[in-house]
């Protein structure tokens, strides 16, 4: 077989791109900076366009994607989609298993209205306003990190786990116990389904699911058809050989026709090698077709008239464009309003009472549904694990999508890193100071409740957690202390909910803000020396 | 070949050596009786010893206080294990006063290391998460420096469950092994007010070893802390009072709620350091009612008139 150097090409660039996102996602410690997950997250389609069509972010990668489909087919699909790639490595590892050289079924024909339906069933779920959901039932990046921080993350940390008595005996500190983080079952399901569909259909038939399910490849197949430089089979040099057919995984070449559906194509370059003539290579398409009156003229054998293809593609376009821009901005003027200062009964209202928390930088529930595509990276990323994904506590439209859940984890005062790795500004990055003082829910203290009250002991574990004093004590009974909570100083946390030891229920829980406030600043004033300075007080 | 310990205690031992006239009662001490090295009595044999220093830098107010008590010899023997425990609990960088300062543990684990201890350990039970919490406090990185092993508190295999038949709430508990096997055991809190128990110090900062403190605050707080007592005292308690917070303990929400004392308490007697500590923020030792029931308990002394103090001002 040949050297292809565009296959050796193809390759690096996705073993960056797969290394790079696995280990972001599967990131159980923390080691992998912000600024890979981030980076490698923020060139994804989706994720970019959903930033650009918010104006969360000047994100040009969505629409150079488009442009580079547009010259020279599907290179997203086997360079940068995590998704993809993992369809090439679970294909890989089968041939591996199977100590035989991979041969795919030779061509099929696309299941051109299975392709059309999703992609048309994405577009009518963002143009009526469930682009929550089905962008992130459907982003391929964003089931792939779903899967890493579902199912591979926590393997690889007890993975980790049982080897640390072995790392620790030999004296290496460097490895610790980390505790596994499950999702509940029922968050579980759709990425381990999800998973079985993808490996089933990789090791079956390849790209399948890229040339079926996918609408991001049946969008960008669109592009492609029309590429500038497409894969071509020259019939002068053509053998009939199938050397080709045998490592293609989108079977999209036909030998009968001498033709490649360059729609389908995901550009894997595997044909370009595995052809000993020299048979298979890049020609510039647009000369020619511009020639001609009509394209669908050009010979080929397409599945559906280039008509309807054509209106399908504009529409889509435009409505994915459209669509995502007005549905997605019309929540954009509520998003930066950071303050309700000084009305600080806003969050009494019961009507903004809800149990699913989001995070601080989400600025409401609406605009963070609207937004994030539940990719889960925040989730990996979060230091004390308190993201956890959600399944109907949002809504359908919430599916998976992170929520703070207080019962063994509370937000760090410190961090925010979920907005430092969030690829499409769902939680935007707030400044430190400004999310100190995002209140993205508030303490509700029931003295009833309470030990202090109950058993008559001091105990104010929850004042002890808070980070901003809202929750504090006052002097009560016979020399003991009784939490109370300053509401305008609450951001939130759950740092008192989480340390309340009250069993079953605790005596102080979050009610989390359907569109986050702004806590008051505390006033600080040099603490007063509680004895006389210079010398011993006994 | 040399490991690192090796390297860094020998180091230690090169640099004591050219400079043993500057390090004044420390090594003095070792070698003959100054004014203030007497033999130390064992808690409820004889007075405790309370010694408090002012007005230095934490290295030296450790020194002082060390040289006082006899050396760091009396503490730490040639190949023993040590345990340092510091208060390590939140996320807050070293200024905030809400974590033990990163440089008295430092100079803690070179001295013992040059004592000869086979190793030093630490780890503390953090409250906020813990690799966050050891980083910014920065004592894992001086600590590590300084050739101590610093251990995650957070990994629950690492804890024992052990009968405290002396305990009156508190009858059993999970403690971390390194508690329970280490042959020296350091207490090295920091004062700082406490919104529920009043104040921590001394014996406040042993709730850290435990793995379970929920059972602590539902079972009153005051007793299960004096229970642990019964289980095993540090070895020696010393304490970093050099900028008490004095308000919005144990976590602290800026500089504003620290006071400048420059203080260091020592003392193998918890109550009777913990009774001092109190009185250095304004209350009367019984007000915290751990420490009371401690002294009821025979675990120390809380009357400080019965206390040897020894007082030393640097400046």
């Amino acid at each position: 077989m040949r050297r292809s150097r565009l296959k050796l090409l193809r390759v690096a660039a996705a073993l960056v791109v797969f290394v790079g996102l696995t280990s972001a996602f599967a990131d159980f410690r923390n080691l992998v900076p912000t600024a890979v997950g981030h980076w490698l997250a923020g060139i994804q389609f989706v994720p970019s366009l959903v930033a650009l069509a918010t104006g969360a972010a000047f994100s040009l990668a969505g629409v150079m994607i488009v442009a580079a489909t547009l010259a020279v087919g599907r290179v997203y699909c086997s360079m940068v989609c995590p998704l993809g790639i993992l369809q090439d490595v679970i294909a890989r590892f089968s041939s591996w298993a199977h100590r035989r050289e991979k041969k795919f079924v030779p061509f099929a024909r696309p299941m051109t209205w299975l392709r059309q339906g999703f992609l048309w069933g994405t577009v009518a779920g963002v143009a009526t306003g469930w682009s929550g959901l089905t962008l992130a039932l459907l982003d391929p990046y964003s089931n792939f990190g779903r899967m890493i921080v579902g199912l591979f993350r926590p393997l690889l940390t007890l993975a980790n786990n049982s080897v640390v008595g072995l790392a620790n005996a030999a004296g290496l500190s460097s490895i610790y116990r980390v505790e596994a983080h499950w999702a509940g079952v029922g968050a579980l399901i759709i990425p381990a389904l999800m998973f079985a569909l993808i490996a089933a259909l990789a090791v079956w038939r390849g790209r399948l699911y890229c040339n079926t399910v996918c609408p991001v490849g049946t969008l960008l197949g669109w592009f492609a058809q029309r590429a500038a430089f497409r894969l071509e089979i020259d019939r002068g040099a053509c053998h009939k050989c199938v050397a080709c057919l045998n490592v293609c995984k989108s079977q999209c070449i036909n030998l009968r026709t001498g033709t490649i559906d360059f729609s389908r194509c995901v550009a894997c370059f595997n044909c370009i090698g595995a052809c000993e003539h020299g048979g298979i290579n890049y020609r510039l398409a647009w000369r020619r077709t511009a020639g001609r009156a009509a394209p669908a003229t050009v010979g080929r054998t397409l599945p559906d008239p280039q008509r309807r293809a054509f209106l399908t593609g504009t529409a889509t376009a435009l409505a994915v464009s459209l669509g995502a821009g007005l549905r997605l901005s019309a929540q954009d003027p509520t998003a930066p309003e950071p303050a309700r200062s000084g009305q600080n009964d806003g969050g009494t209202d019961p009507d903004d009472h809800t149990k699913a928390i989001c995070p601080p930088g989400a600025s409401s529930i609406d605009r963070f549904l609207d937004r994030c595509t539940a990719c889960q990276l925040c989730l990996s990323a979060c230091p004390t694990q308190v993201l956890k994904p959600a399944l109907l506590e949002y809504g359908l439209a919430g599916l998976l999508k992170p929520r703070l859940e207080y019962s063994a984890a509370f937000c760090n005062f410190e961090c925010r890193r979920c907005g430092e790795v969030c690829p499409d500004g769902a939680i935007s990055l707030l400044e430190l100071a400004d999310k100190q003082l995002t209140q993205i829910g508030e303490a509700h203290f029931d003295r009833k409740k309470c030990i202090v009250v109950v058993k008559g002991t001091d105990c104010a574990a929850c004042s002890e957690h808070c980070p901003t004093k809202a929750v504090h004590t006052i002097p009560y009974g016979d020399n003991l202390r009784l939490p109370e909570v300053t509401r305008d100083l609450c951001i939130g946390c759950g740092a008192c909910e989480y340390a309340c030891p009250v069993q079953p229920e605790k005596a102080i829980v979050v009610a989390g803000h359907r569109r986050h406030g702004r806590a008051r600043k505390p006033v600080e004033t040099k603490a007063a020396a509680p004895t006389p300075a210079g010398d011993f007080p006994f | 070949m040399k490991n690192r310990r090796e390297f860094i205690q020998a180091g230690f031992a090169l640099g004591a050596a050219f400079s043993l006239a500057d390090l004044g009662g420390l090594f003095a001490a070792e070698t003959s009786a100054t004014d203030d090295a007497s033999p130390i009595p064992a808690p409820g044999a004889g007075k405790s010893v309370l010694v408090a220093v002012r007005d230095g830098d934490r290295v030296a107010m450790l020194d002082r206080a060390l040289a006082s008590l006899g050396g760091i010899g009396v503490f730490v023997k040639r190949g023993q294990t040590v345990l340092i425990k510091p208060n390590i609990g939140w996320d807050a960088p070293p200024e905030r006063g809400a974590n033990t300062h990163p440089d008295l543990v430092a100079h803690l684990v070179k001295l013992c290391l040059g004592a000869g201890a086979k190793s030093v350990s630490i780890f503390d039970k953090t409250c906020d998460q813990w690799q966050r919490t050891y980083a910014n406090s920065g004592i894992e990185k001086a600590a590590k420096e300084a050739g101590a092993i610093v251990i995650n508190g957070n990994d629950p295999n690492a804890y024992r469950e052990v009968a405290i038949p002396g305990g009156l709430e508190l009858k059993t508990a999970r403690v971390h092994s390194l508690v329970l096997d280490s042959d020296v055991f350091f207490n090295v809190p920091v004062l700082k007010h406490h919104s529920g128990a009043l104040m921590t110090a001394c014996m406040k900062n042993l709730m850290g070893v435990v793995w379970d403190r929920g059972f602590y605050h539902r079972n009153d707080l005051h007793q299960t802390i004096a229970d642990f007592l019964t289980l095993r005292q540090p070895t020696l308690n010393i304490l970093d009072a050099y900028h008490p917070m004095v308000r919005n303990g144990p976590r602290g929400t800026s500089v504003e709620d620290l006071v400048e004392m420059r203080s260091l308490l020592a003392s193998k007697d918890i109550v009777a350091i913990d009774a001092a500590a109190a009185k250095m923020l304004g209350h009367q030792p019984a007000d915290v009612r751990h420490v009371k029931l401690a002294a009821g308990m025979k675990l120390g002394t809380i009357n400080l008139e019965n206390v040897d103090i020894r007082r030393f001002k640097l400046a």
